[in-house]
């Protein structure tokens, strides 16, 4: 057959790419990653772009309906709670609360579990076993309840909430990492970096992680998601973010006592909630979908 | 089995060693003095707190403390509430029983509507069906649970009125405490109204352990999903085919049954899962169980009420994990051999 690119190098892409170019033709997955960048875009730049002040109330519009309501009013566009706070500006406010902080949750108990799982993968013997038996004890205690009783120590309060969550998903990642690192190290493209003379660290450093970051940013996706529930949930039963700030979870806790003459206080977190779970997931699954196809080519 | 009986029993033990140093712990991590968190008399007199001091050894060192706060929590004595001051242990006798019920039914369910989904989803692998149901079980999987509980109420409740939308039964009907878990009561117990009781608890039981089930249930339906698949392109499956089975007979005979011992062995894993879920439904549901006392409790800052529920509730979920466990090796004797951890 006939090459039509004679004078060009062939390209091997990176197996980054290579995930990217499936993730691409998924429409699905490319929804999801758009509204994941919406959201992202929402988290860093919501405040600015908010019409009003999340905090500060106005008496004169009191339970404003959505201004597709006919008592609605255009310029709230998603109407007012009962101290006449603008839904939409308090939603964008929440979302560089639940959503933002979802992330930084993620990304530090990514990091530390990621250390710690791969310090445990190079142990051997006794103190690996123990450490293996500790986790699998953490791990089967429901996740929110471990959240509930290091809030429960440290206070409620917003800050206080990311680090109890960031807690409770350190030991998923450590367990993931351990075992991708383990065996990734039984392969013999380790072997001939350890022939090579690569310390351990090196070899962890330059040729394990580049062939285990896929995996662990599927289980940051799915943590992600996890967490922004468990931000939204603590916040719901009053542990979380605390009354004048607008997470999403403590916003739809306040609307509730209003739940029957203004369910749009109560609708519109919960949809906020559901909007950034889905998307996450979408994205998640995404990455899992490519990670499968580039395994099976 | 014995062996594997031993394993999983010395593995019990040791997990629960170690959840009674975390919740030994948690005293000396709250506020205020570890022997007051520890048995929680908040008003105790100077020679009280003098017996308190002996009973819980203080004036000794760490492990010598732990053991005897090891010994107080293996006699039953959970310490006291800070709030009701009333002891824990029966404070849970009377919780911890409706929490079973709720979240046993809650399991059934799930387990009901999401493994025969998710088979379905297999079977039509790529097709139209296996896209909806995987949809579904997206969107199920990533609604919050209290919203959810909050718009059943609104829907079912309120606007319809079919189901009631607080408590486990109606006051109407005096059902003795005999097991604290309602159905068996109204069984057990010889009113007249036996049977109305009994309609009235399921209705009450039916809310709540729905929107529990449907995030468990979406789990169920991907996990029975891919196992699913997998046994399908088994070499046992193609052997059946080719022995010229009906699809049916593949389907049923061979298929489900290989595919239910895989799935057996997850639902340990999902309960703990489905427990949180249920604390969460507990509140908004106002359901007499451990999970709504648990967070009442931490809004009243009682701190010995938490190390009291933590530990009963984390125990719970680890006897299902066991149980689901040895129903698992009972049915695949090929898991029987296999280490802990390989």
């Amino acid at each position: 057959m006939a090459r039509d690119k004679i004078y060009l190098e062939e390209v091997f892409p990176s197996p980054f790419m290579q995930l990217w170019s499936v993730f691409r033709k998924t429409p699905v997955a490319m929804a999801g990653i758009c509204c994941f960048i919406f959201l992202v875009f929402l988290a860093i730049f919501g405040p600015m772009l908010a019409p009003y002040s999340p905090v500060d109330s106005n008496l004169d519009m009191i339970l404003l309906p959505p201004a597709w309501h006919p008592e609605g009013n255009v310029s709230y566009l998603l109407g007012t709670d009962e101290l006449g706070r603008d839904m939409l500006s308090r939603l964008m406010y929440g979302t560089s609360l639940t959503f933002g902080l979802s992330f930084i949750v993620v990304i530090i108990s990514l990091v530390i579990g990621v250390i710690f799982g791969s310090l445990s993968a190079l142990t051997k013997g006794m103190k690996s076993s123990f450490l293996n038996h500790f986790f699998d004890v953490v791990l089967s205690i429901p996740s929110l309840l471990l959240a509930i009783i290091i809030v429960a120590i440290l206070g409620p309060g917003i800050g206080n909430t990311v680090w109890a969550i960031a807690i409770v998903f350190i030991p998923q990642f450590i367990h993931i990492t351990r075992y991708a690192v383990k065996e990734e190290f039984r392969k013999d493209y380790v072997l001939a970096s350890k022939l090579d003379g690569a310390s351990n660290f090196r070899i962890l450093y330059y040729s394990v992680f580049p062939n285990i970051v896929e995996r662990l940013m599927s289980q940051a996706t799915l943590a992600q998601s996890a967490a922004i529930l468990d931000i939204a949930t603590l916040g719901f039963l009053g542990l979380g973010a605390q009354i004048p700030l607008p997470e999403w979870g403590a916003i739809l806790a306040n609307g509730l006592e209003r739940f029957y003459i203004a369910p749009w206080t109560v609708y519109l977190p919960g949809l906020a909630i559901l909007f950034a779970v889905i998307a996450t997931n979408l994205v998640g699954e995404g990455i899992r979908h490519a990670l499968k196809v580039r395994k099976e080519n | 089995m014995l062996r594997f009986t031993f394993r999983r029993l010395s593995l019990f033990i040791l997990t629960m060693f170690v959840l009674t140093i975390i919740s030994f712990s948690l005293s000396f991590l709250f506020p205020g003095d570890a022997v007051i968190n520890h048995s929680g008399q908040i008003n105790a007199t100077a020679s009280e707190l003098q017996i308190l001091n002996t009973a819980y050894k203080t004036d000794e060192n760490i492990v010598s403390q732990f053991f005897a706060y090891l010994q107080h929590i293996l006699n039953g004595d959970l310490g006291q509430s800070m709030a009701s001051q009333s002891p824990i242990s029966s404070e849970i006798r009377l919780l911890l029983p409706a929490t079973i019920e709720l979240s046993l039914i809650a399991l059934i369910i799930s387990m009901t509507v999401g493994i025969p989904l998710g088979f379905i989803a297999a079977i039509k692998h790529e097709k139209l069906g296996d896209n909806v149901i995987l949809s579904l079980a997206m969107l199920g999987y990533s609604i919050p649970v209290f919203w959810l509980g909050l718009l059943a109420i609104h829907h079912f409740s309120v606007n319809l009125g079919w189901l009631p939308s607080a408590g486990k039964l109606s006051l109407l009907f005096e059902i003795e405490f005999v097991t604290g878990i309602q159905f068996i009561d109204i069984l057990l117990s010889d009113s007249p109204y036996k049977w109305q009781a009994f309609k009235d608890a399921t209705l009450h039981i039916l809310l709540p352990a729905c929107v529990i089930a449907i995030a468990p249930a979406t789990i169920f339906i991907r996990l029975s999903r891919t196992v699913m698949i997998e046994v399908l392109s088994a070499s046992y499956i193609k052997a059946a085919r080719a022995k010229g089975l009906s699809f049916n007979q593949i389907i049923f005979r061979h298929a489900i049954r290989n595919a239910m011992i895989k799935i057996i062995r997850h639902v340990g894993l999902q309960f703990a899962n489905l427990v949180t879920i249920a604390m969460v439904t507990e509140v908004i549901f106002s359901w007499p169980g451990i999970g709504r006392w648990l967070i009442e409790s931490i809004y009243q800052r009682d701190y010995t009420a938490i190390q009291g529920g933590l530990l009963v509730l984390s125990c719970f979920i680890f006897i299902v994990h066991i149980l689901i466990d040895f129903i698992y090796a009972a049915l695949n004797p090929l898991a029987r051999g296999k280490k802990y951890g390989s």
